[in-house]
């Protein structure tokens, strides 16, 4: 009896023992070592919750992390996520090919999906979030990374991780060869078209085909395309009781669907006026040729008139209306 | 018209139609000018006749430079007065066209003893210039398409915002003569290659020349001529008349431009510049196969054609990368190169972001520029392509890459609205050629041409004849009937009656202001000058010493060396980053850093714009995260944007604004006693205006500055800075100052007698021994 009960007592110990043993927290060095040979591996790596404890949550240490939340999950539709991540990607691989390498800041990532107990735990409800975890301490306020105000292109990531670390990090993009390609595409494209074509190049000589093509780039210019495509701005705003707003309050800014409407406009007024001087030049059916006309002048007025009011809504104090207020 | 009279029969009715069309072109050409001369003059109507704004101010003080010292002097001429330490070489610096320009002018009305201050013609030069500028479209327009057309087109620049805006008058600037120049360029190179006649080449060389001496969008000129040349080939549209003029062109051009000082090596050195050169290479490449055509057997020259184009290609090609790498052909300039990349100039030169004319442009802006010329302009674009010849080729090149670089850049509005107004006109003349139709068939069409589109003109100016177009079209036409034709009569020219209100109403609210002269209106209409800016350079110029350094934000650099005669360290020509980055890094450092900073530039005047009182949005604090970008990128150890921000990322004047805003120089200087100042009753003392905000460091103390004038509406304030043994040592008031000292007297009431100190001893007693011999 003595001895089951001695033997259980050794058996009870020893799996304690071991068990503690496992659930000891690794020492610094192996820590780090560990970090480095996964780093040597991946640039980014991938923390589940039990690994963000391991390393990124134990003491001491004596190194940075940085670490996006992020939720690349395809059923999460996170879009921006993945441009975050991809940029990130090129900063951890920047630094990880740099002269500076050192095992001093590593790079690492937890998605949401593997590790929302992480994301209770800092009490994180948005994804991308870039924090950076500093040798000693907890992250301060300036240790989450504003996206709003600086963006997270590669060159901001850096800038701001050697604000945070002193660790300069030189960001060297892969050169992008998918641009060259669709150029290269473009090109071979359309001379493997002319080649094919080779013996009835008239098409070239369409004129209208080159009209049209002139047309919508002006029309695209003057809609304000490039702004949209400079500064971004969202399709349509839309308000906190649910109304959509398609035009921009302030003659400041515009909305891509706005653009859009303003184009189709401009078009119209363009389609009358052409409609206009086919009709009284052509030859033909004298009265499909009057419907022309006064389709024309339609499009000319309501459009022209349309396309008044919507600056009139934009601009303060703007006197002038035609048909329409 | 002395002709149509000895003429008789057929050919005297035909002179007769000639004589007075060219009187209606004359007639309706000078209303233009005179309409478009008018409506530029709102400023000076309101204000006074006065300079606008920056960079007129240094072209003023230039102009006045030259006159008064002549040319060689002004090409010579070093300002020492401008980015103090390093000073200006103005003569090389500057395109010196616009000083010629209005130069000269002085020189020829006091040969005539019409004495003039250059003032005014600096004042008066733009407006003078935009009539030429429409004279020269309705040239351009009228080798395009018709006269009708061109005097449209006429009509529409003379009046059109989008140039009004660069050309009110004082607004005494380069584009003002430049946008003549272009369109003159342009008239004579499409008269060249009509005619293939050396004498338009050269004449289009020199109006290139005088382009390249008035403003660098010459460019733009030397850029679309080859492009419309390399197309005229592509479209297998080679002709010993292009070659000719091109050839005259490109050489004389270049030899010519390269006279200007400013210019100097560029044309053959930079890559903006490469591609004339290359087409040049090209043209001739064509002509000698075009020679080799008819000697060579079909077969022959087919594969020589493709062998030798792609040999011919790939050297250029090569050679220019290789001169490029080696250095000999710079790459393109950052503002160029911007124009390319659209982002590149955001994330790495923010000298250039900072400027509003450098951002992409909205529809509103178009709309807003250009009006009913917008939607109307495609309409003559696809004529000029249904109806192609060479020199139509070049106005859709023009149209094209025009609208793309207004799109990336507000600025390059200004090259746009030319050839807008001209695609216009086009459409118009069109339109109305065929619905505006005189029934008289004996009457020449260009007569009824000439004629509707005076009456339209007409109607800009005074809108009380529209009766005179509707009595031209009554009688029944084939398809259309007259009440068609006069509705539609009457929608356009109800539409051109808006362009010109629109016109007006934009010049009048948007582009007439002086911007260093200030209105504001009261409840009851009446209206306020704001004269601070001036009040302050005024004073500048009375009350300090003749070699006091000023220090502000680039911005007001012209102005004050303009109107205050004062050395200034850094101005709108903005040719020094670092040296900018160095005044932003003084404004936006602790008071006692940006006095070392201050002190290392000998700056005796630190002078801020604020417009916390009136509610100015322009001001210095407005401006101020440029300035901390632009030291960031020059500084990135000392001054970090984010420190500027509130936790949660704004940009806030008030008790929650971050402590390093509260504590710069920049937001000292310009709230400095604002703490203490109640504007009305209802809102708070240090109530801001500008940014609806009570600020938050209501006491401020100045240690190494101290506030030397503030204007009427503290619009403008300067400081003085302290010399080194000045600061630290406050002043004492009378009653509190205390003398320390140790000696005591020792003379009281009892004892009157005073005594001596250290007073030599005489010891009595006897006589000394007299030695006797």
């Amino acid at each position: 009896m003595r001895r089951l009960l001695f033997t259980i007592l050794v058996i009870l110990s020893v799996i304690i023992y071991t068990d503690s043993q496992a659930r000891k927290p690794s020492s610094l060095t192996e820590r780090v070592q560990q970090l480095t040979d996964l780093a040597s591996k991946k640039s980014v790596l991938r923390f589940n919750t039990n690994k963000f404890r391991e390393f990124v949550k134990a003491n001491p240490r004596n190194y940075s992390v940085i670490v996006m939340f992020t939720a690349l999950a395809p059923q999460r539709q996170c879009q921006i996520c993945r441009q975050a991540s991809d940029e990130y990607t090129i900063v951890a691989n920047s630094f990880r090919y740099s002269q500076s390498y050192s095992n001093k800041l590593f790079f690492g990532m937890v998605d949401f999906d593997e590790g929302s107990e992480v994301y209770q735990m800092l009490r994180l409800n948005t994804a991308p979030v870039f924090i950076h975890f500093p040798p000693k301490g907890k992250p301060k306020a300036a240790d989450t990374m504003d996206i709003q105000r600086i963006g997270f292109a590669a060159e901001a990531i850096a800038r701001w991780i050697n604000d945070r670390t002193d660790i300069p990090i030189r960001v060297f993009r892969p050169p992008n060869y998918s641009g060259t390609l669709a150029i290269i595409i473009l090109f071979s494209f359309v001379g493997g078209f002319l080649y094919l074509r080779r013996n009835n190049l008239e098409f070239l000589y369409n004129k209208t085909m080159w009209g049209v093509w002139a047309l919508f780039f002006c029309f695209a210019m003057t809609s304000g395309q490039m702004w949209n495509h400079i500064r971004g701005p969202p399709f349509v705003h839309k308000n906190q009781q649910g109304q959509v707003a398609y035009i921009h309050g302030s003659s400041q800014g515009q909305f891509v669907f706005e653009t859009y409407i303003i184009m189709a406009l401009n078009g119209a007024v363009v389609l009358g006026m052409i409609l206009m001087t086919e009709a009284a030049k052509g030859k033909g059916d004298p009265r499909k040729r009057k419907f022309l006309a006064i389709l024309g002048l339609i499009l000319i007025s309501v459009f022209f008139s349309l396309l008044l009011s919507i600056f009139r809504t934009k601009t303060q104090g703007y006197p002038y209306s035609f048909l329409f207020k | 018209m002395s002709q149509a009279g000895t003429k008789k029969g057929a050919v005297s009715k035909i002179n007769k139609n000639v004589a007075i069309n060219s009187l209606i072109v004359f007639v309706v050409l000078l209303l233009a000018w005179v309409a478009g001369f008018a409506s530029r003059l709102f400023a000076v109507i309101r204000f006074e006749s006065i300079i606008h704004e920056f960079d007129p101010w240094f072209n003023y003080r230039a102009t006045a430079y030259m006159v008064k010292h002549g040319f060689y002097n002004f090409l010579n001429w070093f300002d020492e007065r401008a980015w103090y330490p390093l000073g200006r070489i103005v003569g090389g610096t500057v395109y010196p066209g616009l000083m010629l320009t209005s130069g000269s002018i002085h020189y020829i009305l006091h040969l005539l003893h019409i004495n003039v201050h250059i003032r005014d013609i600096c004042v008066f030069l733009a407006p003078i210039f935009s009539g030429l500028t429409a004279i020269s479209t309705y040239f351009l327009t009228k080798e395009l398409w018709s006269t009708g057309a061109g005097l449209f087109a006429a009509c529409f620049i003379a009046i059109v915002p989008g140039y009004i805006s660069r050309s009110v008058a004082g607004s005494y600037d380069n584009e003002g003569i430049a946008i003549f120049a272009l369109q003159f360029t342009y008239f004579l190179w499409i008269k060249s290659v009509k005619t293939g006649s050396v004498f338009w080449a050269v004449a289009a060389s020199l109006s290139y020349f005088y382009m390249v001496s008035a403003w660098g969008g010459y460019v733009f000129i030397i850029n679309l001529i080859p492009l419309h040349v390399f197309v005229l080939l592509l479209m297998g549209r080679f002709s010993n008349r292009l070659f000719t003029s091109y050839t005259t062109f490109y050489i004389l051009g270049l030899v010519m431009s390269m006279q200007i000082p400013f210019v100097g090596f560029q044309p053959i050195r930079t890559s903006e510049h490469m591609a004339a050169a290359g087409v040049f290479a090209l043209l001739f490449a064509v002509a000698v196969l075009k020679y080799l055509q008819s000697m060579l057997s079909k077969s022959e020259f087919k594969s020589l054609v493709i062998f030798g184009g792609l040999i011919a290609a790939a050297v250029v090609f090569v050679t220019v990368v290789l001169l490029t790498y080696a250095g000999y052909i710079a790459p393109w300039s950052g503002r160029f190169y911007s124009l390319w990349d659209t982002g590149y100039a955001k994330i790495h030169i923010p000298i250039i972001a900072s400027v509003s004319e450098h951002q992409p442009t909205t529809w509103f802006s178009f709309f807003f520029d250009l009006h009913v010329l917008i939607p109307t302009f495609p309409a003559g674009l696809w004529y000029c392509i249904k109806n192609v010849n060479d020199e139509r080729v070049f106005v859709i090149l023009y149209a094209l890459s025009a609208v793309y670089f207004a799109g990336v850049m507000v600025r390059l509005m200004l090259t746009l609205t030319p050839v807008v107004c001209m695609l216009s006109g086009v459409a118009f003349s069109v339109i109305l050629e065929l619905f505006v139709k005189d029934e008289d068939s004996n009457s020449h069409p260009d007569t009824e041409n000439d004629e509707t589109s005076h009456g339209g003109k007409r109607l800009y100016d005074k809108a009380g004849k529209v009766p005179k177009i509707i009595k031209h079209e009554s009688k029944e036409q084939d398809a259309i009937g007259p009440n068609l034709r006069s509705i539609a009569a009457v929608v356009f020219v109800l539409l051109l009656m808006l362009f010109a209100v629109h016109c007006t109403w934009v010049t009048s609210n948007a582009y007439s202001s002086p911007s260093i002269v200030l209105a504001s209106y009261g409840s009851d209409g009446t209206r306020q000058i704001l004269d601070d800016f001036r009040e302050a350079y005024f004073w500048l110029s009375q009350n300090t010493a003749d070699d006091a350094r000023v220090m502000s934000w680039w911005d007001y650099g012209y102005q004050i060396a303009g109107m205050a005669n004062r050395t200034t360290l850094v101005d709108n020509n903005t040719w020094n980053n670092s040296h900018i980055a160095l005044v932003g890094k003084a404004m936006s450092s602790n008071e006692s850093a940006a006095y070392e900073i201050m002190t290392a530039l000998d700056v005796d005047y630190v002078l801020v714009i604020f417009g916390g009182v009136i509610g100015y949005s322009g001001d210095d604090i407005n401006k101020f995260l440029w300035m901390v970008r632009i030291a960031e990128g020059e500084h990135p150890k000392d001054i970090k944007e984010s420190d500027y921000f509130t936790e949660h990322g704004e940009f806030r004047v008030d008790a929650e604004g971050s402590p390093t805003l509260l504590n710069c120089l920049m937001y000292k200087l310009s709230y400095y006693k604002f703490g203490e100042l109640k504007l009305d009753y209802r809102t708070a003392s240090g109530y801001d205006r500008t940014r609806n905000a009570v600020i938050g460091n209501k006491d401020i103390q100045l240690t190494y500055l101290e506030e030397a004038y503030t204007t009427e509406h503290w619009l403008v304030r300067i400081y003085r800075v302290k010399k080194p043994d000045e600061f630290n040592r406050p002043r004492i008031p009378v009653a509190n100052r205390v003398i320390k000292s140790t000696f005591v007297s020792k003379k009281n009431s009892k004892r009157k007698k005073g005594v001596i100190k250290n007073k030599p001893v005489i010891v009595k007693g006897k006589k000394p021994a007299v030695k006797t011999q």
